[in-house]
């Protein structure tokens, strides 16, 4: 076949062209297709996807504070009920309607139409109702001065924005024609188990992000992902979900020819001690098993270092939560020496202690498929042998765990906090529901109403200090009743290629600041 | 032969309506709550009252009979419900993936037939030698190694180390050769193995010595007389080995990032995707019996005493 010079040049040409688009494509892999991604709704929607979409009015920051965003401004009423946001000017939604205080209220309405959904978040019952000023200005009234209604809007979902044109039956919980935000990227491809790529949206009001594309691939299993990127076929590994493995991770950072980093501390991994069942009632056991556990080993052995040692509930960079609690340190000569104190005694010959003929004996749940919790709790049952607790594992499927959780039927068991910006506020809150583990193993505590009801009012406080004074007492009560075993600080990890420049991370789990990669050198 | 291939297709709908029931109470039998896996996917806390939405959302609050029945009575306008994961309409979901599967599933069964027949014949007529012994020492390691295991030494070695082959994802040729010859490597060693024993079998019956007496060549003695009648018994193992390779995809789906029903159907048993897994498994069943109804079919062509037989002629 011959090909005319003319057509070469353009064949030639649009190789070119092929070549340049290639470069300016940023490839990622997630384990399912992102979904219709409706901001309103939750699974099959994945949150990073959603992120990346649609906005919130303010932006959560990784000092707990937020700053204005699709808001310019806002200001509360005297009793904390009332919040004014005016509304930044010149923004449109990536087809190019016009972001006003009437899309902000379709959505707020389109959420509050759905509130069973959304039940599960304060915020959600707490709006009462939402009305434009006008075209710049929205009002939100609520049913109490509840404070962390900034950090809840922040959230990737329900409370971002799609342009009202897109909504179905007047709203978005029968679903939304084309998933239209105000954000810097726009889904323009899907296809089932292989992809979803999202092209810069032209009319995007802040910084225009540095690649043209974000093509996703549908990569389900982490060793896959982990050959995928190994071989060139994405450029970045990103997550706090078990990504990749912890010795995945350690491979690539050990041929020096990768980018791999490490967040700080995202959520906490602690076990719940049960406070109201089985020597766990003791609290010179709950102390005892605080001195105990070697978790600095447990980081450099079963998690390759991914993660960082937790010594209080809440890591120090969580809001309200950087109070100088004394951690308990890893000591078992201590730790024997209050068993012994409180009278659980080694008998001669004997490797498990007892007190009155009861055995030290303690069942410590996990999912038994997640093969990392499975490690920590071997190294919890060794460490604990040696002070001469005997810890029962109990690997159970995950619907089991969450049952155990529920009903409390547990002597110690995994939980994790929420992460930001659900914590302190959020997972506190949780604490005084009878369905989570937290409350489970509260339960007897002597002063468990007083806890609760102390919870209750710093939802509401519009006093910063006295709310800060109240976390405080909370946060010291647990850490001093030794209710948790704090092990690690969850960390998000970052992989990339070197052509990327510095991976930065999210302040929130739940997000993936694509906009702000930057090839090398840019 | 009409009559018998249509008695089978009507037995299809009693088999599909049994294995509905073993499914849907299988299923249901074990401790686990799909509304509880529907929240971990959504990052929603499981407060009593998300639960009992997701629930009521997913159609759970009914009493099982009522679920099955209405799962049943959809079941014949091919109506098999929405995911609970990908929230999507499962039939068209699967019926998207399945193409991909098959590509897969048969490029893996020209891979097994295409290389264990050489090989059976190869040792069968060498018996007892090097060519037979390597044949074995083949089979040995083929049968026992789990097919993912034998996916990720292909991908270290052709895509890491080698860097000839894409380790994962659906285009050319150089795409599906990795993941069909990990799902055929065990069916191959086994045809080949029978292939082996079944020539062994027939070259020593009479017919194949009286051949060799009218001075047939040892070519023309093997492919007539000992091949043809040695392929009955492949004939059969084949019909199980399409089962097998459709099952092998499952997880080597999940490995080459395949997008495949496979790797549907995978996502759906950690998601406990109750709609998905039923209607998958149907489809598999219906598949399986389809594919014996077709081995039965060539089994009867192949054999003229079963044609015969089944034509009512003595």
């Amino acid at each position: 076949m011959r090909m005319s010079k003319p057509l070469l040049a353009i064949a030639a040409f649009a190789c070119i062209l092929s070549n340049v688009a290639l470069a300016d494509t940023l490839r990622f892999s997630w384990p399912s297709n992102v979904g219709p991604l409706n901001p309103h709704l939750y699974n099959p929607n994945q949150m990073f996807a959603q992120a990346m979409v649609y906005e919130p009015l303010v932006k959560y920051q990784a000092n707990g504070t937020v700053i204005p965003w699709l808001a310019a401004s806002w200001e509360a009423s005297d009793d904390g009920r009332i919040y004014t946001f005016e509304l930044r000017p010149n923004v449109k939604f990536s087809n190019g309607e016009p972001f006003n205080a009437a899309a902000v209220v379709a959505n707020v309405n389109a959420v509050l139409a759905n509130r069973a959904q959304h039940d599960w978040l304060e915020l959600a019952n707490q709006i009462v109702s939402a009305e434009a000023v006008d075209d710049l200005h929205v009002r939100l009234t609520l049913k109490d001065p509840y404070y962390p209604l900034l950090q809840e809007l922040s959230l990737a979902r329900p409370f971002r924005f799609v342009a009202p044109s897109q909504f179905e039956n007047g709203g978005t919980k029968d679903g939304i024609t084309a998933p239209i935000g105000t954000g810097p990227w726009k889904l323009v491809e899907t296809r089932l188990g292989e992809k979803d790529v999202f092209a810069q949206n032209e009319n995007y009001w802040g910084e225009k992000p540095a690649y043209d594309e974000i093509e996703v691939k549908v990569i389900s299993d982490p060793n896959t992902r982990a050959i995928a990127f190994e071989t060139g076929q994405i450029d970045l590994i990103y997550g706090a979900e078990g990504q990749i493995s912890p010795d995945t991770f350690e491979r690539f950072k050990a041929t020096g020819a990768f980018t791999a980093e490490l967040s700080s501390p995202m959520e906490t991994n602690a076990l719940a001690l049960n406070t109201n069942h089985g020597p766990t009632k003791d609290i010179a056991v709950r102390q005892a098993i605080n001195h105990a556990v070697d978790k600095d080993t447990m980081i450099a052995t079963v998690l390759y270092g991914t993660q960082k040692r937790a010594d209080t509930l809440f890591a120090p960079n969580v809001p309200y939560a950087d109070i100088g609690l004394k951690p308990y340190s890893y000591d078992p000569a201590l730790a024997a020496e209050l068993l012994d104190k409180a009278g659980w005694k080694l008998e001669p010959g004997a490797a498990v202690r007892s007190r009155d003929g009861v055995p030290l004996a303690i069942e410590l749940c996990f999912v038994g498929t997640d093969a990392v919790s499975k490690s920590m709790a071997e190294i919890v049952q060794a460490d604990l042998a040696k002070v001469g607790i005997e810890v029962t594992l109990v690997g159970e499927e995950e619907s089991s765990i969450d049952a155990r959780q529920n009903d409390g039927r547990f002597g110690m068991i995994f939980n994790r906090t929420w992460g930001a910006p659900y914590d302190p506020h959020a997972f506190v809150s949780s604490m005084r529901v009878p369905s989570h583990a937290d409350y489970q193993a509260q339960l007897g505590l002597p002063d468990k109403a007083e806890i609760d009801a102390m919870i209750g009012k710093v939802l509401v406080s519009t006093d910063e200090k006295l709310r800060q004074d109240m976390y405080r007492q909370i946060m010291t009560r647990l850490h001093e009743e030794a209710v948790y075993l704090p092990l690690t600080y969850v960390t998000a990890i970052a992989v990339a290629r070197p052509e990327l420049g510095p991976i930065p991370f999210a302040a929130m789990s739940s997000e993936i600041p694509f906009e702000k990669i930057h090839p090398k050198g840019m | 032969m009409l009559a018998f291939t249509l008695r089978r297709l009507l037995l299809l709908v009693p088999i599909l309506l049994a294995a509905s029931l073993v499914i849907f109470l299988l299923l249901r039998l074990g401790p686990s709550d799909p509304a509880m896996d529907y929240l971990r996917l959504s990052r929603v806390p499981p407060t009593p009252q998300a639960l009992e939405e997701a629930r009521r959302m997913l159609g759970l609050d009914q009493p099982i009979v009522v679920q099955y029945l209405d799962w049943l009575w959809r079941g014949p306008s091919l109506d098999f419900g929405n995911s609970y994961a990908p929230q999507r309409p499962v039939l068209p979901d699967l019926l998207y993936y399945l193409p991909a599967t098959l590509k897969l599933a048969g490029v893996a069964l020209v891979l097994a037939l295409g290389i264990s027949f050489p090989l059976g014949m190869w040792a069968a007529r060498y018996r007892d030698r090097f060519p037979d012994q390597s044949v074995r020492l083949l089979a040995f390691f083929g049968v026992s190694m789990p097919n993912f295991w034998l996916g990720f030494l292909l991908v270290l070695v052709f895509s890491v180390h080698l860097g000839w082959l894409p380790p994962m994802g659906m285009g050319g040729w150089s795409h599906i050769v990795m993941p069909a010859f990990a799902i055929s490597l065990m069916s191959l060693c086994i045809n080949a193995r029978l292939l082996r024993a079944s020539m062994l079998e027939v070259k020593g019956q009479r017919h194949v010595t009286y051949a060799r007496l009218r001075g047939l060549s040892e070519i023309s003695v093997e492919r007539s007389h000992v091949l043809r009648n040695a392929l009955l018994p492949i004939i059969t193992a084949t019909g199980m080995h399409i089962g097998e390779l459709i099952g092998g995809t499952l997880i080597i789906e999940s490995i080459f990032g395949w997008p495949g029903v496979g790797r549907y159907a995978v996502s759906a048993i950690f998601n406990r995707d109750y709609p998905v897994i039923q209607c998958f498994t149907l489809l598999m069943v219906g598949i399986f019996v389809l594919c014996n109804l077709i081995v039965d079919i060539v089994y009867a062509w192949a054999d003229p005493r079963i044609r015969l037989s089944a034509e009512g002629v003595q």
